[in-house]
C-alpha cells in the first residue's frame, strides 16, 4: 500500500503567556509535538489515539496546512504541507470539531452548497453531490436537509460535518474526534461509514481518545502522549506487544476453610493471587499471567481449588483491551 | 484548482441565502442610511442651519450631499469592516478553518469572501437613498447617486489590501475585538467627511492625502455640486484613487505571504 500521509520527525512549539500579577505576563513555550513520525496508507483507517492535549489536533492541523510545523517534513498525497499547501488542501476532507463550523442561518443544504463552491464544485455536479451526501449521511431521512443549522442536534451536526469533508470525494480524510458527544446509534453509523470509506481505498486518519472506537474501526493505531508517539501498529499487535499479561477471574463457592487459608494455599501455586468478595457477595480468585501461560496456570489453580473442596462457578479470561495498552504505555487512565 | 471566481460565486450564493433567510436584516439594510442621516440632520439643525453648513462645506444641496456623503463614507470604509469582520465572525462561529481549507491562496479566500458583503453595502445604500435623491432633484439626482456609487466602489479598492493586513493582524494578535472600531473613526476624521480637511491640523492634513476615502469624499462633493469647472479635480481624485489602489494592494500582497506564514506558525487559526 502506498503512503497517503507521511509524517517525519515533525515538531511544533506554541508560545503562550501566563498572567503574573496585574500587568506582567510570563511567556511559556508549550512543546505540542516532539518529533512525530507515522504514515497512513490508502485503504486503511489510522487512529491517532491520545488523551486531551496530547498533540492530536495539532498534528491534524499541520497535515491540513492550517499550521506550519517548526521542523520535520509532512506530505499528504505526495505534496509537501508547507511547499504545496493548495495541492494538499485539494486532496483532503477535514473535520476539526463536530459541534460548530457552519453558518447558523443557512440550511444544511445551503451550507453544503456553499462549502462545495469553495472547493470548486458548481452547477449540476454540485447539486447532485450535495443530494447524494444528504441521503448517504441520513440527513434527508432526519428531515434536516432544509432546516437551519441552528436547529440541528449534535448528531445532525456531526453528519453534516462528515458530508462537508466528503464533498469533493477526496482520497484522504482527516477527522478530529468525529463521534465526540454523539449518541451511540449516531456514533455507530459514523464509524460504519468510515470503515466503508476505507474499504473504498480512501485513507482515513481519525483522532480519538475513545479506546473502544479505535479498537473497533482502526486498522492501525498510533498512541500519542505529550507530543510523542509512544507506540504504533495494528491494534492486535499493540495489544500483544505491550499487554503481555492476561487477567483471569474465577468465581468460586465460599470456602469452608476461610478466605485467608485459601489465599495461602493458592500462593503455593501462584505467587501473586487475589482472593476477595465482590459487591454481590461472590467469592473470586484473581490472578494475572503472561500471555500463553494462562492454560497451565488456570489448570494448577483449579486443581488446588478442587483439593480445597471449593466449587467453581465461572472462569473468565480477559484479553487486554486497547485501554489496557494505553494505560500501560502512558500511565494514564483512558476513556472507554 | 479553485480561483477567485469560485470564492466570489460561493460568497454571493451565501449572501443571497443570508438575506433570503433573514428578511429583517434586508429591511434594516435599506433603512439605516435614513436613520443615520436623520440623526445627523437632527443634531445639525439643533446646533446650526443647513444654509451655514452649505456655505462652509461648499455644496449646492446640503441635504442630498449629507445623505450621499454619509452613505459614501460608511460604505467606502465598510470594506474594512467586511474583511476584518469576516475574519472575526468566522473565527467565532468556527467556520474560518473550513474557509481556509479551500484550495486557493489564503488572502484570495479572505478578500473575495468579504467582497460580496462589502459591495452589497454601497449598492443597497444607493438603492435606499435614490428615492430621496429623486425627491430632492428628480432624475439627475438619481443619476448622480449612481455615479457616486461607482466612485464609492472604486474607493474601496485601495482599502482591500490594507484590510487584509488588518484582518491578519487581528488573527496574529489573537485579538477578539474589532480593531476597526478605532481605525475607522480616524479615517473618517481625516478624510473630510464631517469636517473640511482645511480645518484639520497640518499633520492630519498630510495624513489625509494618503487616505483613499479623502478622494472618494472629494469626488462625491464635486458630483453633488454640478460644477463643471471642478471636472479636472474629479479626474485628479480618481487618479489618486487608482494610484493608492495599486500602491496599497502591492504592499499588501508583498506583506501577505509573510503575515500568512506568521499566523500559521503561531497557530492562530
Amino acid at each position: 500500500m502506498s503512503s497517503a500521509v507521511q509524517v517525519e520527525d515533525v515538531t511544533k512549539n506554541y508560545t503562550t503567556s501566563v498572567r503574573k500579577g496585574l500587568l506582567r505576563r510570563e511567556k511559556r513555550v508549550v512543546k505540542a509535538l516532539k518529533g512525530v513520525s507515522f504514515t497512513v496508507s490508502y485503504g486503511e483507517v489510522f487512529g491517532l489515539l491520545g488523551p486531551n492535549g496530547a498533540g492530536k489536533t495539532t498534528t491534524i492541523k499541520i497535515l491540513a496546512t492550517l499550521l506550519i510545523p517548526d521542523s520535520g517534513k509532512a506530505t499528504v498525497c505526495g505534496y509537501d504541507v508547507v511547499e504545496d499547501p493548495e495541492m494538499v488542501r485539494d486532496s483532503i476532507g477535514v473535520t476539526l470539531t463536530v459541534e460548530k463550523g457552519f453558518f447558523w442561518k443557512l440550511t444544511g443544504r445551503e451550507n453544503l452548497k456553499y462549502f462545495g463552491m469553495l472547493r470548486g464544485l458548481s452547477g449540476k455536479k454540485l447539486n447532485e453531490r450535495v443530494n447524494d451526501l444528504l441521503e448517504t449521511l441520513g440527513l434527508n431521512k432526519l428531515g434536516a436537509s432544509d432546516r437551519f443549522y441552528e436547529e440541528y442536534s449534535l448528531g445532525m451536526k456531526a453528519r453534516l460535518c462528515l458530508a462537508r469533508a466528503l464533498l469533493t470525494d477526496p482520497p484522504i480524510l482527516m477527522l478530529d474526534e468525529p463521534t465526540l458527544g454523539l449518541d451511540p446509534p449516531s456514533a455507530r453509523e459514523i464509524r460504519n461509514l468510515l470503515v466503508m470509506l476505507a474499504r473504498n481505498r480512501k485513507a482515513v486518519l481519525v483522532t480519538t481518545h475513545n479506546m473502544f472506537e479505535a479498537e473497533l474501526i482502526c486498522d492501525r493505531v498510533a498512541i500519542i502522549d505529550e507530543g510523542r508517539i509512544i507506540s504504533i501498529g495494528p491494534v492486535q499487535e499493540l495489544k500483544r506487544r505491550v499487554a503481555d499479561k492476561i487477567a483471569v477471574d474465577i468465581l468460586v463457592s465460599n470456602p469452608a476453610i476461610g478466605l485467608e487459608i485459601m489465599r495461602k494455599r493458592l500462593r503455593t501455586v501462584i505467587e501473586t493471587v487475589g482472593v476477595g468478595v465482590d459487591e454481590r457477595g461472590g467469592v473470586y480468585v484473581r490472578f494475572t499471567c503472561r500471555s500463553g501461560e494462562e492454560d497451565k496456570m488456570i489448570a494448577d489453580v483449579i486443581k488446588s481449588l478442587g483439593d480445597l473442596k471449593v466449587r467453581i462457578y465461572r472462569v473468565n479470561v480477559e484479553e487486554p483491551t486497547l485501554e489496557d495498552v494505553f494505560i500501560s504505555l502512558t500511565g494514564k487512565a483512558g476513556e472507554a | 484548482m479553485v480561483d477567485w471566481r469560485d470564492i466570489l460565486k460561493a460568497q454571493l450564493f451565501s449572501t443571497v441565502c443570508w438575506y433570503r433567510n433573514n428578511k429583517w436584516m434586508l429591511i434594516t439594510t435599506f433603512v439605516w442610511p435614513y436613520l443615520m442621516v436623520g440623526t445627523i440632520f437632527g443634531i445639525g439643525m439643533a446646533l446650526g442651519s443647513l444654509e451655514e453648513y452649505a456655505e462652509r462645506v461648499g455644496v449646492v444641496n446640503p441635504a442630498l450631499y449629507l445623505l450621499a456623503s454619509s452613505a459614501v463614507a460608511m460604505s467606502s470604509v465598510y470594506i474594512m469592516y467586511s474583511i476584518t469582520g469576516f475574519v472575526l465572525e468566522n473565527r467565532w462561529i468556527g467556520t474560518l478553518p473550513y474557509l481556509l481549507l479551500s484550495p486557493a491562496k489564503t488572502h484570495t479566500v479572505i478578500v473575495f469572501s468579504s467582497l460580496p458583503d462589502a459591495l452589497t453595502s454601497p449598492v443597497f445604500t444607493a438603492i435606499a437613498i435614490i428615492p430621496a435623491a429623486v425627491y430632492f432633484e428628480g432624475f439627475t439626482g438619481a443619476l448622480r447617486i449612481f455615479i457616486v456609487l461607482l466612485i464609492t466602489i472604486l474607493g474601496m479598492l485601495p482599502l482591500m489590501g490594507l484590510s487584509v493586513i488588518m484582518a491578519s493582524t487581528i488573527l496574529f494578535l489573537k485579538e477578539e475585538s474589532n480593531i476597526m472600531g478605532s481605525v475607522v473613526p480616524f479615517i473618517l476624521l481625516v478624510s473630510g467627511v464631517y469636517y473640511p480637511i482645511e480645518v484639520l491640523p497640518r499633520v492630519l492634513q498630510v495624513i489625509s492625502q494618503f487616505v483613499p476615502v479623502t478622494y472618494v469624499v472629494e469626488a462625491t462633493k464635486i458630483v453633488s455640486t454640478y460644477l463643471t469647472s471642478e471636472a479636472r479635480m474629479l479626474m485628479v481624485a480618481l487618479y489618486m484613487i487608482g494610484l493608492l489602489t495599486v500602491g496599497y494592494n502591492l504592499l499588501a500582497t508583498l506583506a501577505m505571504t509573510k503575515v500568512e506564514r506568521a499566523i500559521k506558525s503561531k497557530g492562530a487559526l
